[in-house]
């Protein structure tokens, strides 16, 4: 009798330090975005007064003025023109390649596969300067198809590794009754395994939408006008020489985390599925 | 046999052959532009990047070979020991946070409590969270005149960590370890889900204890996933630039000067980019010799 109670109290005391500890962590979560959602509503003579974190008089102003005018209006379209072309390239050719991996036998697979996945291992920071250089050297420089081709060519090895899961879980047996019904193959693999895809493309989706929007190597290094400049990058012009205005810079920066953020919250298994695929880019 | 068939076959078989051939031309229009597109973006520069790294440069022009120069000069004179130190230094410090944070919250996360899946998706969060904005969140979260911790920091006479050579790294560390922790824990949780119910059972019908249960039963279970994470964090935050360029630019004095940031600031502040793709080719040389002796010592796992 002693020793249940006593087993159910240590339980009780088990479970009082496992709430305390997730609490303190989300707290350690939370802090830093709490703060910065504070300073984005405050005007400066409020964020100047000193530190305090409920706004007194809280605006939309810097959003407004910051985060939502019309220079970093054009850097969000920026970032969703290049997504979507990117998508479409990368994904365009990546469930090709992905179908004829698993299902095909074809000159070379073995190697040129082990080439494709090869790349992963290669950091961006290792070839970021050389693909200014070239990008220079062949007038590349500063548009938004460098932007397309480096995003595709690094996202293809991931979503070809992801894409052909998905296409291995699908029964061969259904092509082959589409083949029996008089379908070519190219015609089975667009009627019949593409639309089965479906999970696969969604979560090939989520990854290139989220590597581009927060990705700032590649912007930063390969354009320069502000016509071609991508959301991460144009978050860093508020860092001037003259000190940085904090109001508007955690207005856009609050900006700049909501939309992973919101597909995070709503798409979850999508997004482990995709972001687990492409954790490995370095 | 083929030949024989060949000869033999009548028109049936020459069609069949046509068909595998228009097949297989088939298969390769599938496979082939992939592979050209990731060749030319992704190999290409590599060796452009080595090329370079043997050369003198003139701005975007090849100079002259100079054999293996670069490098000697780069950790002989160059601080080519400096960067290397503070970057092993800056993995150390981020491995040491985030890999026991996040296992140990995948380990509360996996306990039967309530509001797991609004812990979770919070705990989660700082993954989808960019290196930019996450350097941009610390650095005003850090700042000595108006942030939160400012009266914090003046009682230790500091002004703002990052602008203090002793204590800029760990300020860096900190904020690394808050976007890194994240997959740690995913991975985690991951490997938690296949340990089977029935060896849990098992392990406590023998009257083990939790933390018996937990090291002798559960631990060494998802000892290789949680591995697979520690590797995938290491090479990250090795390969990382854009949190310190945010925060320190490298600064102060060259404290959280990483192999990395320097790689940008030779190339898009100095124009060096003979000394860029050389700290390049190195960053790329250890990210080798990492991956072999990682996936040694993974092969060397059970399971």
């Amino acid at each position: 009798m002693s020793a249940g109670r006593r087993a159910r109290t240590r339980r009780g005391v088990a479970d009082v330090v496992t709430y305390a500890a997730l609490l303190l962590a989300c707290g350690f979560v939370l802090l830093p975005i709490v703060w910065a959602l504070s300073t984005s509503v405050k005007l400066p003579q409020e964020i100047h007064a000193g530190p305090h974190w409920w706004p007194h008089a809280p605006t939309l102003h810097n959003y407004l003025g910051g985060a939502l005018g019309a220079k970093f209006q054009r850097y969000i379209a920026n970032s969703l023109l290049v997504a979507a072309a990117t998508l479409a390239l990368s994904v365009g050719l990546a469930v090709h390649a992905a179908y004829a991996v698993a299902r095909r036998r074809f000159f070379g697979k073995n190697v040129l596969l082990f080439l494709i996945w090869a790349t992963i291992m290669i950091p961006g920071v290792s070839v970021v300067v050389p693909l200014y250089t070239l990008s220079v050297d062949v007038g590349l420089y500063d548009t938004y198809a460098v932007l397309v081709l480096v995003y595709a060519a690094w996202l293809i090895p991931t979503l070809i590794w992801l894409l052909r899961g998905f296409v291995a879980a699908i029964p061969p047996s259904l092509e082959e009754a589409a083949l029996v019904d008089g379908c070519t193959k190219l015609r089975a693999f667009y009627l019949v395994v593409l639309p089965l895809l479906r999970p696969g493309l969604g979560a090939a989706a989520v990854l290139v939408f989220v590597t581009i929007w927060n990705d700032f190597l590649i912007g930063f290094a390969l354009t320069l006008s502000d016509e071609h400049r991508l959301l991460q990058v144009g978050l860093q012009a508020f860092v001037t020489e003259g000190g940085i205005d904090w109001g508007p810079m955690m207005a856009a920066t609050i900006f700049a985390l909501l939309p992973a953020g919101l597909l995070f919250t709503f798409l979850q298994r999508a997004f482990i599925q995709g972001v687990t695929g492409g954790a490995v880019k370095g | 046999m083929n030949a024989v068939a060949a000869t033999l076959g009548g028109p049936a078989s020459r069609a069949a052959r046509r068909r595998r051939r228009s097949e297989a031309a088939g298969t390769a229009a599938m496979f082939y532009p992939a592979f050209a597109l990731v060749a030319a973006v992704s190999f290409f520069p590599l060796f452009y990047a080595i090329r370079q790294s043997l050369h003198r440069a003139d701005y975007l022009e090849l100079g002259g070979f100079v054999g293996l120069r670069n490098f000697i000069t780069l950790f002989a004179t160059g601080g080519g020991l400096h960067f290397l130190s503070v970057s092993l230094l800056f993995v150390a410090g981020t491995l040491a946070l985030a890999v026991p944070l996040g296992i140990g919250l995948a380990l509360l996360l996996a306990r039967p409590i309530r509001f797991r899946t609004a812990f979770r998706l919070v705990l989660a969060f700082p993954w989808v969270v960019s290196e930019l904005v996450t350097g941009y969140l610390w650095m005003w979260f850090y700042d000595g005149r108006l942030g939160p911790l400012a009266d914090l920091f003046s009682r230790f006479g500091l002004a703002n960590p990052l602008s203090d050579p002793h204590t800029a790294l760990a300020g860096v560390v900190l904020a690394s370890s808050w976007r890194a922790y994240p997959l740690v824990m995913i991975f985690t949780l991951a490997a938690l889900q296949t340990v089977p119910v029935d060896v849990q059972e098992a392990a406590r019908l023998d009257t083990l204890n939790e933390w018996q249960r937990l090291r002798y039963v559960t631990l060494p279970l998802i000892r290789s996933s949680v591995l697979v994470a520690l590797v995938l964090t290491t090479l990250h935050s090795f390969n990382s630039v854009t949190l310190v360029l945010a925060m320190t630019g490298g600064g102060p004095v060259g404290a959280t000067d990483v192999l990395g940031m320097r790689v940008f600031s030779e190339a898009f502040q100095f124009y060096r980019m003979d000394v860029a793709c050389t700290i390049a080719v190195v960053i790329f040389g250890l990210n080798i010799l990492a991956s072999a002796a990682f996936i040694r010592v993974l092969r060397g796992q059970p399971e």
